[in-house]
C-alpha cells in the first residue's frame, strides 16, 4: 500500500529468518548429540561396560563437529557484515545473552574437535603423525575434557533459547519456557542424530547401537511435550498481547507446521513407533532411519515455528 | 547523566503533514527506501459525525533501559552521557538482534552502511550546534518539543508538568523517552 507516511518493509516484525532456525536447529544438533555420547560414556563406564567403538559415539563424533561448523557458516552469512564478524569475538558486552552464547562456543567448537580427534584417533594419527603428542595429552585430560564438553553443550543447548527469549516484544519467545523447551528438543535431535548416522555407516549388526539411547527418548519426548503445554497455557495467563499469540497454534501456515511437524513427526511418530510397533521391526535399518528422520524433521519444523510464529506476534 | 532529552508529540496539534518525515530525511541522509520517523495517520475512529483520526508518530523511543543496547553482544549500540541510544558502526556486525528486541520495530539495516539506523535526536549535526532536532524545528503547528526535562524551566518540562500524556508500552519497563500528548477526541491508546 502506498501510505503518505511511506514503505512499511522495514517494519516487518519477522527480522530472523530460516537460516536463524537452521542455525537454531544445527546448535541444538551438535549439543544434543555430544550430551548423548558422553552421557552414553558414562553410563557404560559407571556399569563397567566397554566405551570403545560404540556406533553411536563415533557418529556423535561425526554430528557434533559438521554440524555446529555448519550452523556457524549460516550464522556469518546471515550477518549484513560478514567480513567484520571478528568484532564478535573481540568486544563483549555481558548483558547479551548472544555474547555468552559466543563465548560458549568458543571453548566448544574446538573441544567437539578434539572430541572427534580421541574417537578416530586412529585414522587421525595416520594421516598427521605429528599430532601424536597433542592426543596422548589429550587423552590424558579425556575425562575433564568429556565434562567440560557436556557442560558447555547444556550451555550451547539453553542459549539458543535465551537468545530468543531475551526478545522483550514477542509474547511467544519472552518466555522462560523456551531454553527448556530448546535443550530437551536438543536432546531429541541429537539421540535422533546419532542413531540415523550411526545405522546409516557405523552399525555392523542391526540393534547395536541404540539401546541405551533409546532409554532417553521418553522423558525428552514427555518434557518436550510438557514445554509445548506450558508455552501456550502460559501465554493464556500473561495478558491480552500474549493470549492474542495463541493463535500462532490455531490459525495460518504455522499452526499447520505445528501440528504436523513439531507435534506429529516430532513427538507423536517416535513416540507410537516405539510403542505399538511389532517387536520385529524395531532394530531393523529401515525403521531406524525412518524414526530418527522423523524426529528430526519434528526439531527443524519446531525450530522454524519458534522464529516464524514467535516474531509474528509482539506485543 | 545532568540532561535528560526528552521529545513531546502533542496528537491535537498534529495534522500527519509528514514535514517531519521529510525534514529528518534530508538532515540525516536516509536513504529512499528506508526512514527513522512516520507520523501514521491511523482510524478514522468514533461515528459519524464525530470522527477522528490517530497521528501516531513511530520514531526511536530513546529508551532509559534500552532493549537493542541489552541485547548487542559487541556493545556497538550504547548510551553516552548524553542519555542517547546511539550506534558505534566500526563496533557493528550486523547480527540484527537490536533490530529484533526493539519493542517499538523502529530500528532498521541501513542499505548504504549495512549498520542499525533511527532517530539519534540529530545528536552529531543539530544537537552539536545548540539546534533542535530537524523534525521539531520544521513542524508547521508545533506539534512537538524538544528539550532537557531535567530542566524545570524547559518547554518540555512545562508540557509534561501541564499536560495530560502517556508513552507507548510502558510495560516492558524500557522508560521510553518519547511522550505524547493524546488527542482529545477518544481514549488513550498505549
Amino acid at each position: 500500500m502506498n501510505n503518505i507516511w511511506g514503505s512499511m518493509e522495514q517494519y516487518d516484525p519477522v527480522v530472523w529468518n530460516w537460516i536463524i532456525a537452521v542455525y537454531l536447529f544445527m546448535a541444538g544438533l551438535s549439543a544434543g548429540s555430544m550430551m548423548v555420547a558422553i552421557g552414553l560414556k558414562w553410563y557404560r563406564q559407571s556399569r563397567g561396560l566397554p566405551t570403545e567403538g560404540l556406533p553411536v559415539i563415533k557418529a556423535a563424533a561425526i554430528v557434533g563437529p559438521i554440524s555446529i561448523c555448519v550452523g556457524m557458516a549460516l550464522l556469518m552469512l546471515d550477518l549484513t557484515k560478514p567480513f567484520e564478524f571478528y568484532h564478535i569475538l573481540l568486544n563483549y558486552n555481558f548483558t547479551s545473552v548472544m555474547a555468552w552464547g559466543v563465548l560458549a562456543l568458543l571453548f566448544y567448537i574446538p573441544l567437539v574437535f578434539v572430541f572427534s580427534g580421541l574417537i578416530f584417533e586412529k585414522q587421525l594419527l595416520s594421516l598427521a603423525p605429528w599430532l601424536s603428542g597433542v592426543a596422548k595429552i589429550c587423552r590424558k585430560l579425556e575425562n575433564s575434557l568429556n565434562k567440560l564438553i557436556f557442560v558447555l553443550a547444556i550451555g550451547v543447548g539453553i542459549y539458543t533459547g535465551f537468545l530468543l527469549s531475551a526478545l522483550i516484544s514477542y509474547p511467544i519467545l519472552n518466555t522462560a519456557v523456551l531454553p527448556a523447551l530448546f535443550l530437551a528438543s536438543a536432546l531429541s535431535v541429537g539421540s535422533a542424530g546419532n542413531v540415523l548416522v550411526a545405522t546409516l555407516f557405523f552399525s555392523k549388526k542391526e540393534s547395536d547401537c541404540i539401546e541405551q539411547v533409546h532409554r532417553i527418548e521418553y522423558p525428552v519426548a514427555f518434557n518436550e511435550a510438557l514445554c509445548l503445554v506450558l508455552l501456550f497455557v502460559g501465554l493464556n495467563f500473561s495478558g491480552p498481547a500474549a493470549q492474542a499469540a495463541t493463535a500462532a497454534i490455531t490459525t495460518g501456515t504455522w499452526a499447520s507446521v505445528f501440528w504436523i511437524g513439531v507435534v506429529g513427526l516430532g513427538l507423536v511418530v517416535p513416540v507410537l513407533a516405539s510403542t505399538i510397533s511389532p517387536k520385529s521391526w524395531r532394530h531393523t535399518k529401515g525403521f531406524l532411519i525412518t524414526v530418527s528422520c522423523s524426529t528430526i524433521l519434528g526439531v527443524l519444523a519446531l525450530r522454524h515455528f519458534v522464529v516464524y510464529a514467535g516474531q509474528s506476534y509482539i506485543s | 547523566m545532568t540532561k535528560r532529552y526528552v521529545l513531546v508529540h502533542d496528537e491535537n496539534k498534529c495534522i500527519g503533514c509528514q514535514a517531519c518525515n521529510v525534514a529528518c530525511r534530508s538532515e540525516n541522509n536516509v536513504p529512499e527506501s528506508v526512514t527513522r520517523i512516520q507520523v501514521r495517520v491511523e482510524g478514522p475512529y468514533g461515528n459519524f459525525p464525530n470522527l477522528h483520526f490517530k497521528y501516531n508518530r513511530v520514531s526511536c523511543e530513546q529508551c532509559e533501559d534500552a532493549p537493542c543496547v541489552k541485547v548487542c553482544p559487541t556493545g556497538a549500540a550504547y548510551v553516552n552521557d548524553d542519555g542517547i541510544v546511539s550506534i558505534n558502526e566500526k563496533k557493528c556486525v550486523g547480527c540484527l538482534y537490536c533490530v529484533a528486541a526493539c519493542p517499538y520495530k523502529v530500528r532498521f539495516i541501513n542499505p548504504e552502511t549495512r549498520v542499525p539506523d533511527k532517530c539519534d535526536f540529530c545528536k552529531e549535526s543539530r544537537l552539536a550546534r545548540g539546534e533542535d532536532p530537524a523534525c521539531v524545528s520544521v513542524c508547521p503547528t508545533q506539534a512537538l518539543a524538544f528539550g532537557d526535562a531535567n530542566d524545570s524551566t524547559s518547554e518540555v518540562s512545562q508540557l509534561l508538568d501541564t499536560k495530560n500524556h502517556y508513552q507507548h508500552k510502558v510495560n516492558l519497563g524500557t522508560k521510553p523517552r518519547v511522550y505524547r500528548i493524546p488527542s482529545r477526541k477518544g481514549g488513550i491508546k498505549v
